[in-house]
């Protein structure tokens, strides 16, 4: 499917990245440094970095195919269901994590509640990343392959190669720096295959009056509320409650990935205006993802498998250079992610785990070491693993579940640590397990939800129980005292 | 309760209405915000009025905002 124009974008694209990566190694000499960038990165390329490493080359294909399926609806997820939570991050939570001065999240829940919250955290966050990392790499290697024709191993290994060099050296400053470069070739090449897609459909207006004439199953395409007895997984109650109130906060102020890159800036106005810049950039991301969906229905209408869409329209209307370029953008997407995945995982096991429990007060050369080698084992362990999820098809998803059973209890304590002083040490860690276990439950016992794949809903409830048993066991538990919160809870921010 | 019944008469586009409501209340609390903490890191004499993130947010606000108007 590719051109010799092609090969020639792509490989541009491989070795320019890796140049500019490696170029960064010249400002790592402390682990401030490395996983930090010692506080000293802008704005632009924070705000940039956390918008790419959010979209990877498996959203790229599965938010096209949702949106073939189910309409603009799918949209909520970049929009409602991160703006307002971005904004709340920006304002609130951020600049509290940045001039706390922490490195993760788990480690402000640990200053705030104590120590067992911050294991719990840390090592459920390191699952998560270790397991996702194999199944990320061969779930987008086979949709590469599937794509562009490139074997599956290529894939992993240039992946695993170039990403492991540049972020072995340059740590997260060579992370955000790339991501800015990924970002821009994710917009060109998503934004021409749109603008090439509507051109041959005859514009937006036609795309839609044309969709909404195919029939009954299409009159709700282009609504972004959806019934609350919708048979989707999308009904407007999922949306507000799961969606708004839950995982989006959960994912944007309690996931390490996002909130790490926010830790790097200069000072707390560029936290705070990377986060909103950020949102600034999430408001086109539908575009980019969800439209070649909604154009494939005119293009390449009876699609069995919704996942087929995107493929189909980049074969059909982009000409060769182009079909490079987008296929520079699918690696762009995996390599962000991977990228991602790695610093934060190395940052959690250095200063959560090896830092208190393995070998306290070393010295900072040492945790820098610790950082490096932790990357490396990490890019390994998950090159080794990724042929065993080829196995498991179910793993994907599985992974992604898991991780919607933790952010609503997260959520829920991180939400009453900081606006609730009277949160104690005890009631978070009741939050944090009970929640989990309650979230557990709702997904595993059959008939409970009447929607298909109810994770928004579990998302809520789980939240729900971890904010009510915080609050029931704070009030029965020892609060700790002003001096031991000071800055670590909300003062007023508000005009007087 | 849990599958959120007690909502099903709401329709989508009350439920939009909700949505947009939802919008106007955090576009005031970003409004209320005081200057000095949104300039927060940023000297007095260097700040401009280009730099206050009341107005990124606004922006961002205002495009959600009409996103959900329109669809």
């Amino acid at each position: 499917m590719l051109a010799g124009i092609d090969y020639f974008i792509v490989i541009a694209y491989i070795i320019g990245i890796l140049i500019l990566g490696f170029y960064f190694r010249r400002f790592v000499s402390s682990s401030e440094d490395y996983f930090l960038a010692g506080k000293s990165l802008p704005f632009w390329a924070i705000g940039m970095s956390i918008v790419v490493s959010d979209i990877g080359a498996l959203d790229f294909v599965g938010i096209s195919g949702q949106g073939y399926r189910y309409g603009i609806s799918v949209g909520n997820f970049d929009w409602i269901g991160s703006v307002p939570a971005m904004l709340l991050a920006a304002f609130i939570f951020v600049p509290y994590f940045w001039k706390g001065g922490v490195y993760t999240i788990p480690e402000y829940l640990g200053k705030r509640y104590n120590r067992h919250v911050r294991t719990i955290a840390s090592l459920t966050w390191l699952f998560f990343f270790a397991v996702n990392l194999g199944v990320l790499f061969w779930a987008s290697a086979v949709l590469l392959n599937v794509l562009m024709g490139w074997s599956i191993w290529s894939s992993i290994i240039i992946t695993a190669v170039v990403v492991g060099l540049y972020t072995y050296f340059g740590g997260i400053t060579a992370v955000v720096m790339t991501d800015v470069v990924q970002l821009i070739i994710m917009f060109v090449g998503g934004f021409t295959l749109v603008f090439l897609g509507l051109e041959e459909i005859g514009g937006w207006e036609v795309m839609v009056d044309k969709i909404t004439a195919m029939g009954p199953e299409f009159s709700q395409h282009f609504k972004l509320m959806q019934p609350a007895d919708t048979p989707t997984p999308y009904p407007w109650t999922g949306i507000l409650f799961g969606l708004t109130f839950v995982m989006a906060n959960a994912y944007m102020i309690g996931n390490q990935a996002i909130v790490q890159r926010c830790l790097t800036a200069k000072n707390v106005w560029h936290a705070k205006a990377s986060m909103i810049m950020a949102a600034g950039l999430k408001m086109m991301i539908p575009v980019l993802v969800l439209f070649p969906g909604l154009m494939a229905i005119i293009i390449h209408p009876g699609l069995e498998d919704g996942d087929q869409a995107l493929p189909m329209l980049i074969k059909s209307i982009l000409p060769p250079g182009l079909i490079g370029l987008m296929f520079s953008a699918f690696f762009a997407g995996l390599m962000s992610s991977v990228d991602s995945i790695l610093n934060s995982t190395a940052t959690i096991f250095t200063k959560d785990i090896y830092e208190p429990y393995i070998r306290p007060n070393a010295s900072d050369k040492h945790y820098l070491a610790v950082g490096r080698i932790t990357t490396i084992s990490l890019l390994v362990l998950g090159v080794a693993t990724s042929k065993i999820s080829s196995q498991y098809p179910g793993l994907y998803v599985a992974i992604q579940s898991f991780l919607s059973y933790f952010q609503g209890p997260i959520f829920s304590i991180l939400l009453l640590g900081i606006f609730w002083k009277r949160a104690t040490q005890w009631g978070g860690l009741a939050g944090l397990v009970i929640g989990i276990v309650v979230a557990f439950i709702l997904n595993s016992v059959d008939g409970i939800f009447t929607i298909e794949d109810p994770f928004l809903y579990v998302s809520w409830w789980s939240f729900v129980t971890g904010f009510v048993v915080t609050i029931i066991v704070s009030l029965f538990t020892t609060p700790k005292t002003d001096i031991q919160l000071s800055g670590l809870v909300f003062s007023r921010v508000i005009r007087k | 309760m849990l599958n959120f019944n007690w909502l099903q008469n709401v329709s989508a586009e009350q439920a939009k209405i909700i949505f947009l409501i939802l919008f106007g209340i955090i576009a005031v609390l970003v409004l209320s915000i005081s200057n000095e903490y949104i300039f927060e890191g940023i000297a007095k004499e260097d700040r401009r009025w280009y730099m206050n993130l009341k107005i990124w947010a606004l922006l961002v606000l205002g495009s959600l905002f009409y996103t959900y108007y329109i669809f």
